[in-house]
């Protein structure tokens, strides 16, 4: 009897210890604040009303308030320079911040802004440290799928975002590996100079 | 001949219904692992290079995690690294001994792709509806399925083989010719093995070497210029006579393909602060994730793969 009840009690524990376990591992709140981003982005790219050229202004600066909670400047900035970054003055580094955020959020509109009609959905989440994370996405069109991973990093309670991967290429490496080259036959300013210009023309 | 190929339209439901169903698609890891246990030459290799893999992919999260006493301070770490004279950041680098002619041949290929390729892939595109477009894709994609058989074949995954198998037999058979894709509808679900003879190279421990910027073909590498070459074979256009429409064939797929990802090779010139690196970093960054993921099973970072590290 009292076995009985022992057994029916393990399965009922063992059950909902499946399920509490499949809800973690599910998804996140990092996925959730990834969701609500990327849904907020796209709400704008897709306004008809911030469509037409004149309200070419009024739509950046909405993107870069959302862009400003979602991106971790100082990460991606740290991330893309690597060792370079130790070889950049204090000032020429807060000034490389800022330019290099503006043309990754560039980058990164014009990326989604192809996909602003199409599907996209969110697959899984990976814990990659304690307080990092990946978000797997795809973006469905009529031809093709797009993997687009997320990789996340919480400070303070915040879930930002440090990298992004389209198609199995990492942006920030790929900058990386762009400013890797341009440093080692240039000084940093020759490579703020180029950036200042990138932004201008943007 | 119809008959012919709904036996074999039988025999690879029967090889599907045996292993591939699981399948889940690339990212999914260990999945795979229980039926390759039968190749037991492999198998050391593959725990191996799982270990390592979990290994670097630790190490890349750990890399960046510490705190920083000042938010735009000098970062301890990095010294480390230039002290030591090791690299701690992970980093895919190919040496680039021909630069000045990989970046002619980059001026060369934007030419043709702004000059010649978009405006007729643009006007194609204006005068074949997409859903057209898009079937000729998958017709010349169902013709190529030799290569990806094969070359899944070569990398032991049988799994992927058979399921390129079944995909063949069905787009070919219910999806007229292979203008369709029913096989990655929901309910069949086969996944398309993108194999290559370079990414068997790859897989065998074959290093990129150096980087190549060919006219016409754009980024390669010694070793995938050679799995080109080994792809020619398998490709039947190769065997279509006259040479001249199998030409204008391959000229054709190319033209609907520039039509269907207008825009893809522009937003990367643009986002990029030296378009020609980026284009380079991208290639070995999408080719060697290509070879660490094939079948879900992985291969030592940044070691066997790259011939070079800088």
């Amino acid at each position: 009897m009292t076995m009985k009840r022992n057994f029916a009690l393990c399965v009922v524990i063992a059950t909902l210890g499946i399920f509490i376990f499949s809800a973690a591992a599910w998804a996140g709140p990092a996925t959730d604040v990834l969701k609500d981003t990327v849904n907020k982005v796209l709400d704008i790219l897709r306004d008809p009303k911030l469509k037409p050229e004149a309200a070419k202004e009024a739509k950046k600066e909405k993107l870069r308030i959302i862009y400003e909670k979602m991106f971790d400047e100082l990460e991606l900035s740290r991330r893309a320079l690597a060792r370079n970054w130790n070889n950049l003055s204090v000032a020429q580094r807060k000034e490389f911040v800022p330019l290099f955020r503006q043309i990754l959020e560039k980058a990164y509109a014009d990326k989604i802004l192809d996909y602003t009609d199409e599907k996209i959905t969110f697959d899984r989440e990976n814990v990659l440290a304690d307080n990092q994370v990946e978000v797997l996405t795809r973006v469905i069109t009529k031809s093709k799928e797009v993997p687009i991973t997320y990789r996340m990093i919480q400070k303070e309670g915040a879930w930002k975002v440090y990298d992004v991967v389209v198609e199995n290429v990492s942006l920030v490496q790929n900058y990386r590996t762009q400013f890797n080259e341009i440093l080692a036959k240039n000084s940093s300013e020759h490579l703020l100079e180029t950036l200042r210009k990138k932004v201008k023309e943007q | 001949m119809i008959k012919r190929l709904s036996y074999l339209a039988l025999f690879s439901f029967f090889l599907l219904s045996g292993c591939a169903h699981n399948q889940a698609g690339s990212g999914a890891a260990p999945a795979s692992l229980p039926q390759m246990q039968t190749v037991s030459l492999v198998q050391p290799v593959i725990a191996q290079a799982q270990e390592r893999q979990k290994l670097s992919e630790k190490a890349a999260a750990d890399e960046f995690a510490q705190d920083y006493d000042d938010e735009y301070g000098d970062i301890e770490e990095f010294n480390d690294v230039v002290e030591n004279g090791e690299k701690k950041e992970q980093k895919l680098t190919i040496a680039d001994p021909l630069e000045p002619f990989n970046r002619a041949m980059y001026h060369f290929n934007d030419r043709l792709y702004f000059w010649v390729l978009k405006p007729v892939a643009q006007v194609y595109g204006r005068a074949v509806p997409e859903p057209a477009r898009i079937g000729v894709a998958n017709f010349f994609s169902n013709l190529a399925f030799p290569i990806r058989f094969v070359n899944s074949l070569l990398q032991g995954n049988f799994e992927g083989a058979a399921a390129e198998l079944g995909r063949f037999a069905i787009n070919t058979l219910w999806g007229v010719g292979g203008f369709l894709d029913p096989a990655s509808s929901k309910d069949i679900n086969l996944v398309k093995q993108d194999e290559d003879f370079g990414q068997t190279l790859g897989f065998y421990g074959i290093g990129t070497g150096f980087f190549i910027n060919w006219p016409l073909f754009g980024p390669s590498s010694p070793r995938d210029t050679l799995g080109m070459v080994g792809d020619f074979f398998l490709q039947p256009l190769s065997y279509f006579q006259p040479q001249a429409a199998a030409s204008g064939a391959r000229v054709f797929e190319r033209v609907n393909d520039v039509s269907l990802n207008i825009g893809d090779y522009e937003a990367l010139k643009k986002a990029a602060v030296d378009p020609y690196i980026a284009l380079r970093d991208a290639y070995v960054q999408y080719r060697f994730q290509k070879i660490k993921r094939r079948g879900g099973l992985a291969i030592p970072e940044g070691g066997s793969l790259l011939g070079e590290k800088k």
